[in-house]
């Protein structure tokens, strides 16, 4: 952080692991894949133990994979959820973007309904479903329903607290500069709100990846949902644990792609 | 702003919500949305059954299991990544991976390893969970100055101190933020696993849903929302008992 703290450093004695560790780890885009593999190796070696039934290896998943990828189920049923993900997405933006700038800018709005979305906040979203089986049935507007509420408060407080904690400084300047209101909103806070905004749409569409295949296995089993539902019946561990996995890794190449654009954008924002 | 006014325009915000459901829920009628004066008086009586809480104990219970031994694990791991770069490399890309992995998805594999019993409460509160205790206290170990570790070696403390008295110390707050949104997503991930498999406290959501009222879902969503709230304020003031500086470290963060 300041000079000062790297000059009064206590020479490093002895272990040479330490220094070699701090060697190796200089370099995230060699040591992140190879710790990858190790996991999966380790991950290997623990599913040769168990039944097959129970627990696929990494080497069944994958052979599962490419065989479904081929045969072309697994990314069409991918395909088709992602619709009423990116649906449901959008909706919760276009929702939830304005009403916390509201929230984040506005005093009084702010106190009156803090309150409230805290509380709904701490609902676990998935007890709506019964309410979406109501109101919606059981197919496509239930599942936008769910991808829709399972994601609005996380983008709700997000861009709320931060439109709230947009530099009081920032607006100071604008001010001294005599910039009108619309100068203000355009010039200032909306520069200034584009991290946070970012950091609400990342979150926001990891949830939404969530709450995609959660909809299709908590309403009628359809797309992914079903595949899963299909290989729980046959007891085709491999099959679901390929599921999981290629959606764990959309989502986590979602949130990284996002941070990647970020760091492109606005490069004077990226903290870490 | 005074504190009285803030107070004021709480309550009114409340009462708005409350009001405005009241006028919707009177004219969709108890089957689409109850309205909160019938919730209240449905409240009390699935309160005085009694039916509702000794479930919600028990789901509590083996909640508490999945969710201790995340933080029993989570904590120390996350602190040993943040201080120690070859295990941050090891376990960093799988804790991003599981932080992202959805609790629905794992439930059917889940239930193949471990059947319906409490086990698999348990290990999905656990999976659920232990991702963010252990970003969170990552963040905190990342985090601590290294002029406050200059200043330990420079009054020559021993390892042992240091770690007693520094660095804990500049860790506990983000233990405590870590267990609180670990918590959050403990009760969502054990709400999900009941109401999929249908029982426990979740199971008992689901059902009534099937239901002709809406009354009863709402009044176990408002048991819900008091426990994971009440939990939230018990572990925050068990923040600033245990560390007096947690609040100011947590705004400053």
């Amino acid at each position: 952080m300041e000079e000062s703290g790297k000059i009064v450093m206590v020479p490093k004695t002895g272990w040479n692991v330490k220094a070699f560790s701090q060697n190796i780890t200089k370099y995230p885009h060699i040591v992140y894949p190879l710790s990858f593999l190790f996991g999966l190796l380790v991950w290997e070696l623990v599913a040769s133990q168990l039944p097959n039934v129970v627990f696929g290896s990494p080497s069944r998943v994958f052979i599962h994979i490419v065989n479904a990828t081929i045969s072309g189920v697994l990314p069409n049923a991918f395909l088709k959820s992602i619709r009423h993900m990116l649906l449901g997405l959008g909706l919760s933006l276009a929702v939830a973007i304005p009403l916390g700038f509201l929230m984040g800018r506005n005093e009084t709005v702010f106190h009156m309904f803090d309150p409230v979305v805290n509380a709904i906040f701490s609902i676990p979203s998935i007890t709506f479903v019964p309410f979406l089986i109501i109101w919606f049935g059981l197919f496509f507007e239930a599942r936008v329903a769910l991808v829709f509420v399972m994601s609005v408060f996380d983008v709700l407080v997000t861009v709320a607290a931060g439109a709230r904690n947009i530099e009081p400084a920032l607006m100071n300047v604008g001010r001294s500069f005599a910039a009108g209101r619309k100068d203000m909103f355009f010039k200032v806070m909306i520069p200034a709100s584009l991290p946070f905004m970012f950091t609400a749409v990342r979150i926001g569409t990891v949830r939404c990846i969530n709450a995609m295949i959660t909809a299709e296995l908590f309403f009628a089993a359809v797309n992914l949902g079903e595949y899963m539902e299909d290989a729980s019946a046959f007891f085709d561990a491999p099959a679901m644990l390929a599921v999981v996995f290629l959606l764990a890794v959309f989502g986590l190449g979602a949130q990284e792609g996002i941070k990647w654009a970020e760091a492109r954008l606005f490069p004077w924002h990226v903290r870490d | 702003m005074t504190k009285k006014r803030k107070l004021l325009l709480q309550c009114t915000g409340i009462f708005i919500v409350l009001a405005v459901w009241e006028i919707i829920g009177q004219h969709l009628g108890e089957l689409l949305l109850a309205p909160p004066s019938l919730v209240v008086i449905t409240y009390v009586e699935l309160f005085l059954e009694g039916e509702m809480l000794i479930e919600l104990a028990k789901s509590l219970r083996q909640m508490l299991l999945g969710y201790g031994l995340a933080c029993v694990i989570g904590m120390p791991l996350g602190a040993v990544m943040g201080r120690v770069r070859i295990i941050d490399a090891l376990f960093h890309p799988w804790i991003s991976m599981i932080v992202v992995t959805s609790v629905a998805a794992l439930l059917p594999v889940f239930i193949l390893i471990f059947g319906t019993g409490f086990q698999l409460r348990a290990a999905i509160v656990f999976v659920a969970s232990i991702g963010y205790i252990v970003l969170t206290a990552y963040h905190g170990a990342v985090a601590i100055e290294s002029r406050y570790i200059d200043v330990s070696r420079s009054f020559s403390a021993s390892k042992v101190d240091q770690y007693k008295k520094v660095i804990l110390p500049a860790l506990f707050p983000f233990l405590i933020t870590g267990a609180r949104l670990g918590l959050v997503h403990a009760i969502r991930a054990m709400v999900v696993a009941e109401m999929f498999i249908i029982t426990g406290y979740g199971g008992l959501i689901f059902q009534t849903g099937l239901d002709i009222s809406t009354a009863p879902i709402l009044a176990y969503l408002a048991t819900i929302m008091i426990v994971s709230i009440g939990a939230n304020v018990i572990l925050r003031r068990i923040g600033q008992k245990v560390a007096p500086w947690y609040e100011a470290r947590m705004r400053a963060a």
